[in-house]
């Protein structure tokens, strides 16, 4: 017997009769904007409203105007990134500006696809990362999201504030091993 | 070696009075913080319920699901491997990093992100001899890895340790400055120390939060990103999984994001939720699917519902003997009461004072995010030491001596009265003698009363 | 707690009359754990006082002893069969069985199931009620008229509160409520201790408490500081077991802290 079989039986022989599935309701819940920046705020990210998308560039250039390797599909760009860009480059990457689908106001987490990142490893080792986010689509919590969602496609990852820890004694540091900084700009 | 039990280790734990009053002091600030998160969310409540009875309904149908899981995987071009045990586990792991990377002159690197699996397996160490270099990123499993120590906690892993030791620790392997114990500037130097190790290394490994049968995709929870910064740098992906990790679909997920996070560390969710379904082209993503004792604690019906743990450590947190005892004391990977009632299914001689390292308080059940009842667990585990005659030879007797008193009034009434009567003529010396009476130690003993309530009771009321 | 020297002050209280109907004719017991029975007489002592001014009809059955919990716990739940089933045939008789105890309470009602579940003890499990709990919910008593002007802190046994579920837990609601605060809220010139960490367990634990000293001890000198650290004078509580430890912290530290049950407090007496 391979150990596939050997587990598979023996999970056979040992589980409980069949339980019934609970039924999962979608909660209801404050989905509003308000919230989202406030919670966003809480977990250390900065969320900016703009009145449409176009404003992006202005706000990337008045809010990071001193940082010089700025990586986007959505803003101007000086390094191309794409599926195959190497490692080298992908370290070099002062800015990552891309697209969030869909934004959750409990806990100020925002989903981004693999199609939006240029390169799966980009929101990560950027040293600072900008969402853009439509205000549409924000929803309250975790269970409107994913019904929202319809799949998790080949990758994705929901994205709350930037990289943290607390390792050390509690105190929280931000920009453990991701980003450093992370701001949603909403329009 | 000679083990040592629970007791022994929280008394040399509870040695230092000042340290015990912060480890204890830290880890109610993470409970503190978990009730701030948990308090406002108006279904909290019922997101346990469900947690709960989801798990109950996955576990009752597993193999089932695990089929369901691994079809999907394989369809997404993901590598299924099945280990029956520890040792199947890391050769297979081994296996892996061998055939993935042939490099020349130099030992395979791995990263890893946190992995409670992989630390009940000691991959670790059985890498290290076979050649392979293992870096821990987690920036607490780091240190500890640094240190040679197991992790003290599940989430918090260097949760025992306090700044000026990482500090220490920092100085001699990285080289931070002498006596620097900022955890700004130490974070910084780990940042820096590990960027170089993910973008050297060939393999990354990952645990497994929750497994999606209906996807066959896998997600990984992190704070620090260091998951999917190895993965998404390296070419091989390795993802370690128990059995239990199975969850029916994404509708399921959102049950567990919502509750995760806010029981583990207060947060309302982690910073990365991270879904893996399929690899890269060109790269590898592999699974394992580890039972390690899982099926035969299934196959426990009291104690099958420890198999729910989704391992957010809030009953460590909100342990007052954890608290006290420190995470090493339970010398289990998973320590604190989940520890306590899933180490005995592993090894019930060497672990038997674990379900005793308890008041049987039942904070542990409450806190639980998937309703586990751990101190009932905790309760059904001593019946079982009990009854595999593990309990220390004097307690075990004079628990059957007191059975018999407590069954037979007249000697009950006389024993109290001796009793009684002894420790009222006894100089206080030789009741309090701290080596014949523990209870001694920190307490005085009740004033023994002339008259029991019985005695009273006759004279007054009959 | 102290003043445990076989000398019982009655206190005059006006005797309160009460009798819900339903309580007539129904035969109530008192079950006074062994180690209260033997340690701490006058805490059942003021129980029976208080539920005779209640007007309860209160039975002691002579040949009682203990539920069974100490060896229990101590994972000699087979060992302790004979004792639960000396307890069966003592208390089968009765429609309340009540006790000063959470703890015994708890475990009668939750741990009996390894006996063979006779009506008799189907009926005893469903039939014994912790004091404070049969006050408020089969006597349906909210306040009692009692002169108390200290500063008393409450500590909440586990059992009680989380077993019987006569407390909210903190783990799942932030609002601290429960019976026994509910009560004691309403004595005249009291004032409650907010604590810092309002439901701690106090490390007693049964055999516990002996087998693994360093952190019981550990565990009950960190409540006594959060009382005193509060301002507590007079610490209470529903269940004789922790306060014994904790009183035994108290002493040893000569704390001025003043330790009495519930019950002692109910019935009238004072510090
Ligand atoms: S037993 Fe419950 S509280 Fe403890 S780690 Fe597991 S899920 Fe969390």
């Amino acid at each position: 017997m391979t150990s596939r079989e050997k587990i598979l039986a023996s999970i056979a022989s040992n589980k409980p009769s069949l339980v019934t599935m609970p039924n999962v309701p979608i909660f209801e819940g404050d989905g509003s904007v308000e919230r989202f920046k406030n919670v966003l705020e809480s977990i250390g990210g900065t969320a900016v409203e703009l009145t449409t998308k176009a404003e992006c560039q202005e706000a990337i250039d008045k809010y990071y105007h001193d940082l010089v390797n700025v990586a986007s599909d959505i803003v101007k760009a000086n390094v191309s990134i794409n599926l195959d860009t190497n490692k080298d480059i992908l370290e070099q990457v002062d800015l990552a500006v891309i697209q969030g689908e869909i934004g959750v106001a409990e806990n100020g987490t925002i989903w981004v696809p693999e199609s939006n990142m240029l390169n799966r490893a980009l929101p990560f080792i950027t040293q600072h990362l900008v969402l853009v986010l439509d205000k549409h689509n924000i929803v309250a919590n975790m269970q409107q999201a994913y019904d929202k969602l319809e799949g998790v496609g080949n990758y994705g990852v929901f994205i709350a504030g930037p990289s943290k820890t607390a390792d050390i004694e509690q105190s929280l540091v931000i920009g453990a091993h991701g980003a450093r900084s992370m701001m949603v700009l909403i329009y | 070696m000679s083990h040592q039990n629970h007791p022994e280790l929280a008394e040399a734990f509870n040695k230092d009075f000042e340290r015990t009053t912060w480890h204890d002091e830290t880890l109610w600030f993470v409970r503190q913080k978990r009730d701030k998160a948990v308090y406002p969310i108006p279904e909290f409540q019922d997101l346990r319920t469900l947690a709960s009875e989801i798990k109950d309904h996955t576990l009752s149908n597993l193999d089932n699901y695990l089929i369901e899981f691994e079809q999907n995987a394989i369809k997404n071009g993901v590598k299924v491997h099945w280990a029956a045990d520890a040792v199947e586990h890391n050769q297979i792991v081994m296996e892996i990093i061998k055939n993935s990377c042939k490099v020349e002159g130099r030992n395979p690197r791995l990263v890893k992100s946190k992995s409670m699996l992989t630390e009940e397996c000691h991959l670790n160490d059985f890498l290290e001899k076979n050649n392979i270099d293992v870096v821990d990123t987690d920036l607490g499993e780091r240190i500890v890895q640094f240190r040679n120590e197991p992790p003290s906690h599940i989430v918090l892993p260097a949760i025992h340790l306090k700044k000026e030791d990482v500090g220490e620790t920092f100085y001699e392997h990285l080289g931070t400055a002498k006596g620097e114990k900022d955890p700004q500037i130490l974070t910084e130097a780990a940042r820096q120390h590990l960027r170089g190790k993910f973008v050297a290394a060939d393999v990354a490994l990952t645990g497994v939060n929750f497994a999606i049968a209906e996807t066959g995709s896998f997600v990984v929870c992190t704070n620090e990103g260091n998951a999917d910064l190895g993965v998404n740098l390296a070419k091989v992906h390795i993802a370690c999984m128990g059995i239990e990790k199975i969850i029916p679909d994404l509708h399921h997920l959102s049950v567990y994001t919502r509750l995760l996070a806010r029981s583990a560390t207060g947060q309302p969710v982690t910073t990365y939720t991270s879904h893996f379904t399929k690899p890269v082209e060109g790269k590898e993503m592999h699974i394992v699917i580890v039972d390690n004792g899982r099926t035969q604690q299934l196959g426990r019906e009291d104690f099958r519902s420890s198999l729910k743990c989704i391992r957010c450590g809030a009953c460590m947190n909100t342990c007052p003997v954890y608290r006290r005892s420190g995470g090493h004391s339970y010398d289990f990977t998973v320590p604190g009461p989940i520890g306590a009632i899933l180490s005995p299914n592993i090894d019930l001689h060497k672990h038997k004072s674990l379900p005793f390292a308890s008041t049987l308080c039942g904070s542990c059940s409450d806190v639980c995010p998937v309703k586990i009842d751990i101190h009932v667990q905790l309760y059904k585990w001593r019946q079982i030491v009990g009854q595999a005659n593990e309990l220390p030879a004097a307690k075990k007797w004079a628990m059957k001596g007191m059975a018999k008193v407590l069954s037979m009034p007249k000697v009950y009434d006389l024993s109290g009265k001796l009793a009684r009567g002894a420790l009222r003529i006894l100089p206080h010396g030789l009741t309090h003698n701290e080596s014949m009476n523990p209870w001694a130690k920190a307490r005085e003993l009740p004033d023994a009363p002339k008259q029991s309530f019985k005695e009273w009771y006759e004279e007054n009321r009959q | 707690m102290l003043n445990t020297v076989g000398v019982f002050i009655r206190v005059k209280l006006p005797k309160l009359i009460f009798r819900p109907l339903e309580l007539k004719n129904m035969k109530v017991a008192l079950f006074i754990p062994c180690y209260v029975d033997q340690f701490y007489p006058n805490v059942g002592v003021a129980t029976l006082q208080l539920l005779e001014k209640l007007g309860v009809e209160v039975t002691f059955p002579m040949k009682q002893t203990c539920c069974g919990q100490p060896m229990a716990n101590g994972g000699c739940e087979q060992d302790s069969k004979g004792v639960y089933e000396h307890f069966v045939d003592i208390f089968a008789d009765f429609d309340y069985i009540v006790t000063p105890s959470g703890s015994c309470t708890y475990h009668i009602k939750k741990h009996y199931d390894i006996i063979e579940q006779t009506p008799a003890v189907q009926k005893i499990r469903k039939s014994v009620y912790e004091l404070i709990d049969f006050i408020e919910n089969v006597l349906k008593i909210e306040e009692i008229p009692v002169d108390f002007p200290h500063k008393v802190g409450l500590h909440l046994s586990c059992h009680g509160q989380r077993g019987l579920r006569q407390a909210n837990a903190s783990e799942i609601t932030g609002v601290r409520d429960g019976q026994i605060s509910k009560l004691l809220r309403k004595l005249k010139g009291i004032e409650l201790t907010e604590l810092d960490r309002n439901d701690e367990c106090c490390g007693f634990g049964g055999m516990f408490c002996v087998t693994e000293e360093a952190v019981s001890a550990r565990m009950g000198q960190d409540r006594i500081s959060d009382h005193l650290r509060n301002g507590t004078k007079v610490l209470t509580g529903g269940d004789v077991s922790c306060l014994m430890h904790l009183e035994g912290i108290v002493k040893r530290q000569n704390a001025p802290i003043k330790v009495m049950h519930i019950a002692e407090i109910l019935n009238g007496n004072q510090p």
